[in-house]
């Protein structure tokens, strides 16, 4: 009876199975399943939006330009990019026989129709400030002098235009039909030019994206970070909604689905031992470390702050922190920067005894700091531990406070904190890196560097065009920021993805945002 | 019985009223800003400013609560400050994964531990007692996301007979969907199985004490009729008000199996709502937990005379 009885829950059991397998997984032979964390905002580009629902997104639609994989900016829609003497004009040259997803030809008109709806406040485009002159350069015009070639007037020049355009989170500036809106205007749904179309979004539960037949391959060898040739080598893709990371790794164990973007490092570290599994690892441009509060009675002494930069032991607690996937870096210029230069890596010497000296000089004698930390994203938290008792070995009486992110945020935002780890996202040229930090606090009390000399370095940086110009200058704000140490930059963070063998041709890049163009799945 | 209902229901509009007056304001006194959250590190004061206008919490909070409570009124919920989906059907979707799962969870907990728990009692201190009285105290201990997990493991990853992830409905394919549901349901069932079977093993013992008990005995009554004609009714009841709480917290959503299950349910999306600071979906959520409390709690009330009619309405 017994034996029967678990006969018949084992052919149960597996009969229902298979109709899952039948019917949920393999629904098409060639469909890559990629674990999001978090289910995406909605699915219009750059509005409401936030990683997970740039990384879907960013498959459906291309802009003019792009990141490369080394985060420099390329062409993508454009054929060519020319800018005019004077800086303040830029002219796109538009690849011919382009389609949308709809079966249209892209043409200048419709580039003109997608800026001028983006730069229209009632968009809610979050980077509108980037070019309505509140962040930098002003857009004055756009013209289209002939059906493939749009030009932009800007009422100054801007070193950071391009780079702005492509960022991830403006959506890329991605370029749509006119048919991606209803006729009263609201969004309905992205109609782009991109490698794969939105099929269906079941919120909470999955994203559906199909390959684009049309879809026009630049003539380049392969891809290249956001640009490059963007071939769809799968059928379709689907985004499955996993929040709990304990599930995450057993649907991929399971090949529920292939690819999981973003493990943590203890994670990566275990999948890596599995069979079946490969993770691959990139350094990204996140900029991780500890803020100070430089208005604060206590650290407003410079030599408070730079004894805490000395009681750190970089290569240690980055190993600890990564894993030993990451490298320790002080500066805000990214590792994988492009502007990442001798000068950048001269950070600060894990020198315990020099820590004492400066707090012997500054008066010190134990008073508590307060630092704030989280436990959202438990690499702040660990952060901030490790920092804690590193700091106490030099005599720092470190004091952490455990707040849920919604409020440390609110707290940075406020300048209401004394200390905190903290982690910026992914900024892609460094002049955007150091504007996040720099700025006036009593105009903005979310800055950390209020430093008007190092300002004006930051105004001339962002201005400016010629790259061995702006290194020049990004090496000098590096090292007026190692002086005043207004935080702690302790290390850029890593991405890691861990992937079925079946997956063929995907790899982790410093912009973090997984890739899904160029990647195969391997028949088991 | 209808008087009863009225003034049940009657009852419930004053509670409801509080609780969407506490629910606004406990929310709002959460730190933490839903502009800001989804700016995140990059917001910039004007952004902020923009923002915050276009989400309507520039206003007073007194003005804001009038302007969603005059929408409530209508039925009108709001829309999600993350997704700018419509919160009223967002919520009954997501509330209709979660009663899906708990209603046969519960329903299948019942039909099991009550007649476990009658017979525990009715051999009660043998070893079978024992065995069941300790089986019934680990699934009480027993945490269900860790049970979820282990069973993930078992039924998931080492025998592939079940997906790990994901979710389908009855009403698009009812086959695959119950391949998605078995794991939860036996989750939750196995968990509230402990529970149910104490509560009726600890009511049957105190019916069988009693002297009509005894009394049906010594009237040549054999010991089946005795336990399930005479002590069951009697002892159901005290269980099913248990069942009837265990209803009303299940409904209100299973947070934490639903992340293990990646199910779209109330108790996920609410969990995403508080870490959005998504203040429409927030309220819209309790609002309804309230009312599926009140609900539940009115039905166990009027089935109350059937297991025991001694009680009158």
């Amino acid at each position: 009876m017994h034996r029967l009885l678990n006969r018949s829950l084992c052919v149960t059991l597996q009969a229902l199975g298979l109709v899952a397998l039948g019917a949920g997984f393999a629904q098409a032979e060639s469909t890559l399943r990629v674990g999001l964390n978090a289910d995406i905002r909605s699915t219009e580009p750059g509005v409401n939006r936030d990683e997970n629902t740039d990384t879907v997104m960013l498959h459906i639609v291309e802009g003019l330009v792009a990141h490369r994989e080394d985060a420099s900016v390329g062409p993508l829609l454009a054929r060519e990019v020319q800018l005019s003497d004077d800086g303040m004009t830029y002219t796109f040259k538009l690849r011919e026989g382009v389609h949308f997803q709809n079966g249209a030809t892209l043409t200048a008109a419709d580039v003109k129709w997608t800026w001028e709806r983006y730069l229209n406040p009632q968009t809610q485009w979050r980077c509108l400030a980037e070019f309505d002159g509140r962040g930098g350069a002003k857009i004055t015009g756009i013209e289209t002098p002939y059906p493939l070639t749009v030009v932009f007037h800007l009422d100054q020049p801007s070193g950071l235009f391009l780079a702005s355009m492509a960022r991830p989170d403006c959506g890329g500036s991605g370029i749509l039909h006119p048919d991606s809106l209803a006729a009263d205007g609201r969004w309905k749904a992205p109609i782009g030019t991109g490698p794969f179309s939105l099929t269906e979004w079941k919120p909470g539960q999955y994203v559906v994206l199909s390959r684009f037949k049309n879809y026009s391959l630049r003539d380049d060898k392969g891809p290249d970070g956001f640009t490059g040739k963007k071939q769809a080598l799968v059928d379709s893709l689907r985004f499955m909604v996993i929040p709990d990371p304990s599930s995450a790794k057993a649907a991929l164990m399971s090949n529920n689905i292939q690819l999981l973007p973003n493990v943590s490092a203890s994670d990566a570290h275990e999948l890596q031992a599995m069979p079946g599994v490969q993770v691959s690892v990139s350094p990204i441009m996140a900029i991780c470390g500890l803020l100070f509060q430089t208005n604060d009675p206590l650290l407003k002494d410079v030599r408070i702050r730079q004894a805490i930069a000395h009681s750190l032991d970089y290569v240690q607690m980055v190993s600890a922190l990564s894993n030993g996937l990451s490298e320790p870096n002080n500066s805000a210029i990214p590792q994988t920067s492009p502007f990442y230069s001798a000068t950048a890596k001269q950070g600060y010497s894990y020198d315990p005894q020099e820590a004492q000296r400066l707090l012997k000089e500054a008066g010190y004698h134990g008073q508590p700091i307060k630092m704030i930390v989280n436990k959202r994203y438990q690499q702040m938290f660990d952060m901030g531990l490790l920092s804690q008792a590193m700091a106490q070995a030099s005599g720092l009486n470190i004091q952490m406070e455990t707040l849920e992110w919604g409020t440390q945020l609110e707290r940075y935002q406020s300048g209401n904190y004394q200390m905190m780890a903290f982690s910026y996202s992914s900024r892609l040229d460094p002049a955007t890196g150091f504007d996040s930090l720099m700025g006036d606090k009593s105009k903005e009390p979310r800055k950390v560097w209020d430093n008007p000399q190092a300002q004006a370095v930051l105004r001339e940086a962002v201005r400016q065009s010629d790259t061995a110009k702006r290194q020049e200058l990004f090496d000098q704000l590096h090292r007026m920021m190692i002086q005043d140490t207004p935080m702690v930059i302790i290390y850029n963070g890593t991405v890691a993805a861990a992937l079925r063998d079946s997956v063929k041709g995907f790899h982790s890049w410093p912009v973090s945002s997984p890739r899904l163009w160029g990647v195969s799945l391997a028949t088991q | 019985m209808l008087r009863f209902i009225l003034q049940k229901l009657g009852m419930a509009i004053p509670t409801l009223l509080l609780i969407s007056v506490m629910v606004f304001a406990l929310i709002r006194l959460i730190p933490g800003d839903p502009a800001l959250l989804m700016l995140g590190d990059m917001a910039d004061p004007q952004s902020l400013a923009d923002m915050r206008r276009n989400l309507g919490l520039d206003h007073s909070l007194v003005t804001q609560f009038l302007i969603w409570f005059k929408a409530v009124l209508s039925f009108d919920l709001g829309f999600s400050i993350s997704t700018k989906q419509a919160v009223l059907p967002l919520i009954l979707d997501r509330f209709s994964v979660s009663a899906t799962i708990v209603l046969v969870s519960v329903f299948l907990a019942t039909i099991i531990a009550v007649p476990v728990g009658v017979i525990a009692a009715w051999k009660q201190n043998s070893s079978l007692d024992l065995g069941l009285v300790t089986v019934a105290t680990l699934l009480l201990s027993i945490p269900s996301f860790w049970l979820g997990l282990l069973l993930l493991n078992a039924f998931g990853i080492q025998l592939g007979w079940l997906p790990v992830v994901g979710y389908v409905s009855f009403a698009q394919a009812p086959w695959q969907a119950m391949s998605y549901m078995v794991l939860p349901v036996l989750t939750l069932t196995l968990v509230e199985l402990g529970a149910i079977t104490r509560m009726a093993r600890a009511s049957t013992i105190e019916v069988l004490r009693l002297e009509y008990i005894a009394h049906a005995r010594a009237k040549g009554l054999s010991e089946r009729a005795v336990l399930w004609k005479h002590a069951l009714p009697n002892a159901f009841a005290p269980t099913w008000t248990l069942v009837g709480l265990i209803l009303g917290n299940l409904l209100g959503g299973i947070a934490v199996l639903e992340t293990v299950f990646t199910l779209p349910g109330i108790g996920r999306l609410m969990v995403d709502a508080i870490f959005a600071r998504d203040y429409p979906v927030l309220q819209g959520c309790l609002l309804l937990i309230t009312f599926i409390y009140v609900l539940v709690n009115l039905c166990v009330d009027l089935l109350y005379p059937l297991f025991d009619p001694r009680v009158k309405l």
